[in-house]
């Protein structure tokens, strides 16, 4: 196993598995790439460069098309028919056999890996459902039969809104221990009450959302591939009780733990036990108040810009300071999406943007 | 890179062996362009290449009896069709003794700047200027990159290809990298 974090950008830039990540974008490549950056959010800016150089080294496919080289198979098989059959040579050498008998034994013990995992882990996602969550605990549950939204209010000030088809529980200790846990299967919209001392949980299937006061959205349907978390304001922590357990047991490491921020979104893979975490594709203004505040900038400073969109939408945007100090900015920003606002600033100051696990990184020759 | 080629590779140098034309009408399918990309980086006569990668194909059949001992299929076709392009050049040139033109044979190389440009959102002008740079490289730094970024074989493979030793590639590879940090610096922060 590769040690990424002791790479420089010359390592990143010369690895296979890099490249084929910057070329390629296969899906696989993307959710390993940022969950590796999530884990470590100091390298973004050595892996945006080594993206960079990888980008610059692009070399386009030659100009043949399909039909050209189909033209070029039949010439051969041609060329082939017309040749008088070669003798065959001396058969295949005994030990280039035996090789191949090694190479079956071991792709069927990989197979047979393959098949033990796939039952471990059937098992393991059934310690999960509602029923096994819910058995050994007395709860009071709300089940929202309507095609409605139905809010309920809990005993702790917090509230939520419960999408048809859901349901929720929670124990009759809900308002004096000291978690306030909360069982869900389906979705709800969650408005919870600020209480630093007594976090509030969300258990829905494996995977457990921990808030002190916030709002955010939980999506978690037996029948979906996955669980989604998404925020809308305050910060959450989402881990899950699978990865939880299996780590425990093998090396008594901390549990993966991934922290949400606002318009942030959690796509939680439940056969890999994967997380991946995306902006939102309409960012929402999460401070209300901004929406009144003019975004309207005449040469204000590009500094200050970026710190008032990163707060109003509450998502961070990662630039250099001393490079954009001298930039300015004059543009009308009320109207526009957030992509949008990005996309206008970068225009004028001739710089690019990338999004990179949840964050905006600016790249910039910053301004005279 | 994995050292040996993928289980559907060894299928069809099996197939190969056993006189299936279609394994061979399927080899050749999937590793042309590749084998064309690589060619044309020697001439601008693809007549020549084509030729060249015809003539590979038809003596991988000749001898496909041995075709499942090859290790790495795609690195064979690459030197096998580099060593053809090569050879027919030099017969075009009949006055250059063979060992000098393996030396200093050519090798051109364009870097797609329209990619850079769309896809980073970079200006024009910083495209233009990494392009500068890329055409500044010596040959086999040249084709360094191009094996290494374009045809993803690893340093070993280089070096056989290119008749160097693996240090030798790893310092052109590095030359190069250290331009293009030079150059792109400027962009980011440590």
């Amino acid at each position: 196993m590769k040690d990424f974090r002791l790479y420089d950008i010359t390592d990143f830039v010369i690895d296979e598995d890099f490249v084929r990540w910057v070329y390629e974008r296969r899906p696989e490549d993307e959710l390993t790439w940022r969950n590796w950056l999530a884990r470590n959010p100091d390298k973004h800016l050595l892996v945006a460069e080594a993206r960079t150089i990888v980008q610059s080294l692009y070399i386009a496919p030659p100009a043949i098309d399909s039909g050209e080289i189909n033209a070029e198979t039949d010439r051969l098989l041609q060329t082939i028919h017309q040749q008088p059959t070669a003798e065959p040579a001396a058969p295949v050498v005994p030990i280039r056999r035996t090789r191949w008998r090694a190479a079956a034994a071991i792709l069927l013990m990989l197979m047979g890996g393959a098949c033990w995992y796939m039952i471990s882990h059937t098992t393991d996602r059934e310690n999960y459902t509602w029923e096994s969550m819910t058995a050994t605990r007395s709860l009071i549950e709300h089940v929202n039969t309507s095609d409605k939204p139905i809010t309920i209010a809990l005993a702790d000030g917090s509230a939520l809104s419960l999408s048809p088809g859901s349901r929720i529980g929670y124990g009759n200790h809900f308002d004096t221990g000291s978690f306030r846990d909360v069982y869900l299967s389906g979705e709800a919209f969650f408005e919870v009450a600020r209480n630093p001392d007594r976090p509030f949980r969300v258990f829905a299937n494996e995977l457990v959302t921990k808030v002190l006061g916030t709002s955010f959205t939980v999506r978690s349907f037996d029948s979906d591939t996955t669980i989604q978390v998404i925020v809308r304001t305050g910060k959450v922590t989402v881990y899950s009780q699978a990865v939880t357990t299996t780590r425990r047991s093998a090396t008594d490491h901390k549990p993966g733990e991934v922290i949400l921020t606002p318009n942030q979104q959690l796509v939680y893979e439940k056969l890999g036990h994967k997380f991946q975490k995306v902006l939102l594709d309409e960012p929402l203004l999460v401070v209300p108040r901004m929406k009144e505040q003019k975004m309207e900038y005449e040469d204000a400073s590009l500094i200050m810009v970026f710190s008032e969109l990163s707060r109003a939408y509450g998502i961070n945007i990662v630039y250099d300071n001393e490079l954009l100090e001298k930039c300015t900015v004059t543009a009308d920003l009320k109207n526009e999406n957030f992509y949008h606002k990005l996309d206008l600033i970068c225009s004028a100051i001739g710089a690019a943007y990338e999004v990179i696990d949840g964050q905006v990184v600016i790249q910039s020759n910053g301004c005279q | 890179m994995p050292l040996h080629d993928t289980h559907a590779d060894q299928n069809l140098l099996h197939q190969l062996q056993q006189s299936d034309e279609q394994a061979l009408a399927t080899l050749m399918k999937q590793y042309y362009a590749d084998l064309y990309s690589y060619g044309i980086r020697f001439t601008t006569d693809t007549g020549l290449v084509k030729d060249a990668i015809q003539e590979v194909f038809i003596s991988l059949w000749q001898r496909r009896n041995n075709a499942p001992a090859i290790l790495s299929f795609k690195y064979y076709l690459l030197r096998a069709v580099k060593n053809k392009v090569l050879k027919s050049l030099h017969q075009l040139h009949h006055n250059t003794p063979l060992a000098d033109w393996q030396d200093g044979y050519p090798f051109f190389q364009e870097f797609s700047i329209e990619k850079l440009i769309i896809d980073k959102q970079v200006s024009e002008e910083k495209a233009i200027a990494v392009r500068n740079t890329l055409a500044l490289l010596s040959k086999r730094q040249q084709e360094v990159i191009y094996l290494k970024f374009y045809q993803r074989l690893d340093h070993g493979q280089i070096a056989e290809l290119m008749n160097i030793s693996r240090q030798s590639v790893y310092n052109l590879l590095h030359e190069t990298l250290q331009k293009l940090r030079s150059l792109w610096q400027a962009e980011f922060v440590k």
